[in-house]
């Protein structure tokens, strides 16, 4: 335990509405609100959870999709340990954006080795009937780029969310154990701080 | 109070050096002194005390017990300009803030077996504290060589104190606060001396004479907020304070000072404001703000008065009058839809009923033709215009995700998510360098609600845009330029307060993103959000009153933020969660309270006035103020009456029902 991050922080990036914001209270809160209000600016909640024996708070960070607010959001990809690219199966476009989004994410996260980054794919929607991705395209687009997990959620009615999350902290976790400690003050900071983390979840 | 012989830190800070190798012969040429320096106010004297880390723990000092001698830093990084060794004193002020920013991620803390060797120097370094009481001062110079370094220079005997060097800011700071106690001015001959003369009150006055001319004293003040009334320093210092007036029992709250290094590594990149507005000594960084009056809001505006306010034409008798009752207690909802048009500017003040009348043809002829240019847009067309199609996308998934627990917009079918959609759309027609950006559905939604006319709503709507179309550019240069406001108005309302945010990597403001981009329509109920929204189109009772609120809403939550030192994550969830908690009465009681308290301030400095427009007699130049355009929009009204009356009959539009259910 004490040699592992005890604060993940994880961020929701992918076209407006794909259902970022849904995914992340369907997973924090068991709760789905078909209402719910657009993200303006930027959110997160925690989550605490137990993986593998450690225990583990789970920082899920809730960004605004549209281009206009890139300046915005930007700064707060800094210090992430895993990025959930994330799109909505009933819309072609927010899939041929995933690139344009794990660039985006790249570059302002500062990560050094892009290739060794924990990316997990989501196509959200599943429970809407016209789908424009089919799940072939969208496994060969993580195949090629970099074989990265790919899960079919929905939000909605709960398939797949906890599963695609606790991936997420698996993939982060298995990195940990291979380079062990990244010596970043990013990573220093998140170590820190599971205190005031914990005061503010609750 | 003022008998009170407890010392009490007024200022202190931790990473000040002395550097005695260019002081004396002899030393060893490695050796730096890290200490920390203080104001102290004991006995009616005020001191300036530095103090090198290892220094045993003074027993009278228990103010100051706990601090931690870990905190030997070392400069891990190179000074970024040192070739600017010779600046004025008047950038070297802005310029030094910047470094706050580099510092913080510069230093680190050593690890104790390095900072062992650097340890054993206590006899050595103790040599080096010293303490002197202000009124002995006889001038303070300020130079800077990449980071800022004071010299104190005694009266009697007139000698030096050994240079003083910020290396990790916090000489503003230390001036500001010592401007409480002394008058330093600028030295004709040379710009990097600041002369130093004590009132000759006495000095254990000084807390009551920073109101001077204010019967209210400040250690009444203190008692009652200890936040408002502690200026400057460093957080720590606030919590030093606020902890001795609530006793002993309570210090274990303070933060580790590892944390605070910790915490200050969390450098946001990326957007970048530039605070440092306002150069060398326009930057004053404190106001002393006499006591908030009590303000009392009133009734909402009812139809009945309304009609009494309106001549036998239909015309507002008076203007400023009527603004005045809107500011002070709103409106009932049956007046909104008619008077909302005009606090908006769609409707003239001076017009009479007929002209209005005139011109809602007029404009539902233009809204229908820009209507019918998206209407008319085939589907290939479409596939040939991506910002069309990207519009209209977002303003689909948008609509259905604005207000959608309204009854004006819930359900699957409901025609305001029409109205909504098209109104949007038809924006993207009348502004399509604009088109559609996030938010503005949340600022169409409770116009169009008040209105339940399409065409009414466009205008109005239109008009609020007027106001808020900086924000949603593409630079976003409204947003930025209200983040620095409310940063410059924050940092001279509660300096502590603002101290307390940067530490936190939060200077910024960030988390009142949100606020701003959407006037808090997000923060508060939808009927809240009418409330506020007419009281903020009346103008009054000056110009960026919507800061004042942002005001009004962190002087609730300070407390609580510091007491429980959220850091940057902590601030913005906090404030984020905030949403839907907040009272709108008492934070405009509070706002305007505190729109009272600055425009009574005797020496305000510019950067505020001009902010909230005060400087000049005149009124300020907000859209909603129809003053000065009144004339050029009373012609152009004349002018669509004449040619609108003609068209009449040909408007195949004018008679239609805008509003279908």
């Amino acid at each position: 335990m004490a040699a592992k991050k005890s604060t993940l922080k994880v961020i929701l990036l992918g076209d407006g509405g794909v259902g970022k914001s849904s995914l992340m209270n369907r997973y924090v809160t068991n709760k789905f609100d078909a209402h719910l209000f657009h993200t303006i600016g930027v959110e997160f909640l925690n989550k605490e959870l137990t993986v593998d024996g450690y225990k583990v708070t789970l920082q899920i960070w809730d960004t605004a999709g549209q281009e206009r607010f890139r300046s915005l959001r930007t700064p707060f990809y800094r210090g992430s340990d895993c990025c959930l690219l994330t799109f909505s199966v009933d819309d072609s476009q927010s899939f041929l954006n995933l690139s344009n989004w794990k660039k985006e994410f790249i570059y302002y996260a500062d990560i050094k080795e892009p290739e060794k980054f924990p990316f997990v794919v989501l196509g959200n929607k599943v429970d809407v009937a016209e789908r424009q991705v089919s799940s072939e395209e969208a496994r060969e687009w993580c195949q090629e780029n970099g074989d990265y997990p790919y899960y079919e959620t929905s939000a909605k009615d709960a398939t797949n969310v906890a599963v695609a999350f606790e991936e997420a902290v698996h993939r982060v976790l298995a990195m940990d154990d291979k380079t062990d400690y990244l010596i970043s003050t990013d990573t220093v900071r998140l170590h820190r701080k599971p205190r005031s983390a914990t005061t503010c979840c609750s | 109070m003022a008998t009170d012989s407890a010392l009490k830190v007024i200022f202190e800070h931790e990473g000040v050096f002395i550097h005695p190798n260019t002081e004396e012969e002899g030393t060893e040429p490695d050796l730096l002194v890290s200490g920390s320096l203080r104001i102290l106010e004991k006995d009616a004297e005020v001191l300036v005390d530095f103090r090198p880390l290892e220094d045993p723990v003074d027993p009278s000092n228990m103010l100051c017990a706990g601090q931690d001698s870990s905190s030997v830093v070392e400069w891990a990084q190179c000074p970024k300009e040192k070739h600017q060794s010779h600046q004025l004193l008047e950038t070297q002020q802005s310029y030094e803030t910047e470094w706050d920013m580099l510092n913080a991620v510069s230093f680190r803390k050593r690890s104790s077996a390095r900072g062992e060797g650097l340890l054993n120097h206590s006899l050595e370094r103790s040599r080096w504290a010293f303490s002197v009481s202000v009124s002995d001062l006889r001038s303070i110079t300020v130079k800077d060589e990449g980071w800022t370094f004071v010299i104190l220079q005694q009266k009697e005997p007139s000698t030096s104190l050994p240079a003083l060097h910020f290396h990790q800011g916090g000489s503003r700071e230390f001036l500001d606060n010592l401007r409480r106690f002394a008058l330093l001015t600028e030295s004709p001959e040379d710009e990097t001396c600041l002369e130093v003369s004590t009132p000759n009150r006495a000095l254990s006055q000084s807390f009551e004479n920073l109101l001077d001319d204010n019967s209210f004293g400040l250690i009444h003040k203190f008692r009652r907020d200890p936040y408002v009334a502690t200026f400057g320093g460093l957080s720590k210092v606030t919590n030093y304070i606020y902890d001795a007036l609530r006793g002993a029992e309570e210090q274990q709250q303070q933060r580790p000072p590892e944390e605070v290094a910790d915490l200050l590594g969390e450098v946001i990149p990326g957007l970048e404001i530039n605070q440092q507005e306002e150069p060398g000594f326009e930057v004053i960084t404190r106001i002393d703000l006499g006591m908030r009056p009590q303000v009392t809001r009133r009734e909402p505006l009812s139809a009945d008065r309304w009609s009494k306010h309106l001549d036998m034409e239909g015309r507002v008798q008076d203007v400023d009058q009527l603004k005045h009752e809107v500011f002070k207690g709103g409106l009932c909802h049956a007046v909104r839809k008619e008077l909302w048009k005009f606090l908006l500017g769609y409707f003239p003040w001076s017009s009479t009923s007929e002209e209005r009348r005139c011109l809602q043809r007029v404009k539902i002829d233009e809204y229908f033709r820009m209507k019918l240019q998206w209407k008319s847009v085939s589907e290939e067309q479409e596939r040939r215009n991506s910002r069309l199609r990207d519009f209209r996308s977002l303003i689909e998934k948008d609509v259905d995700r604005t207000d959608r627990t309204n009854w004006f917009y819930e359900g699957l079918n409901n025609p305001g998510l029409t109205l909504l959609h098209d109104i949007l759309m038809t924006y993207c027609m009348y502004d399509f360098d604009l088109g559609y950006v996030q938010g503005m559905s949340d600022l169409l939604s409770p116009i169009l609600y008040v209105m339940e006319n399409e065409v009414d709503a466009f205008w109005c709507f239109v008009s609020f845009m007027d106001q808020m179309h900086q924000n949603f550019e593409e630079q976003m240069q409204g947003m930025k330029t209200q983040l620095i406001q409310l940063s410059t108005l924050l940092r001279l309302l509660d300096l502590t307060f603002w101290n307390y945010l940067e530490s936190q990597e939060s200077g910024y403001l960030y988390f009142c993103f949100r606020w701003l981009l959407i006037r808090f329509k997000r923060e508060l109920s939808f009927q809240d959000v009418l409330r506020l929204w007419e009281v903020m189109w009346t103008g009054l009772p000056c110009q960026n009153f919507h800061l004042l609120i942002c005001c009004s809403i962190l002087d609730s939550e300070k407390q609580k933020i510091m007491e429980e030192n959220f850091g940057f994550n902590e601030i913005l969830k906090h404030i984020n969660e905030l949403s839907m908690k907040l009272n709108i009465e008492e934070i405009l009681q509070k706002a305007e309270g505190l729109f009272h308290q600055i425009r009574s301030c005797k020496d305000l400095p510019h950067s505020i006035s001009s902010i909230l427009g005060l400087d000049t007699g005149h009124q300020r130049s907000d859209p909603t103020n129809a003053g000065a355009v009144a004339a050029s929009q009373r012609a152009h009204l004349q002018n669509i009456c004449s040619n609108g009356l003609g068209r009449e009959n040909g408007s195949q539009n004018s008679g239609r029902p805008a509003f279908k259910s």
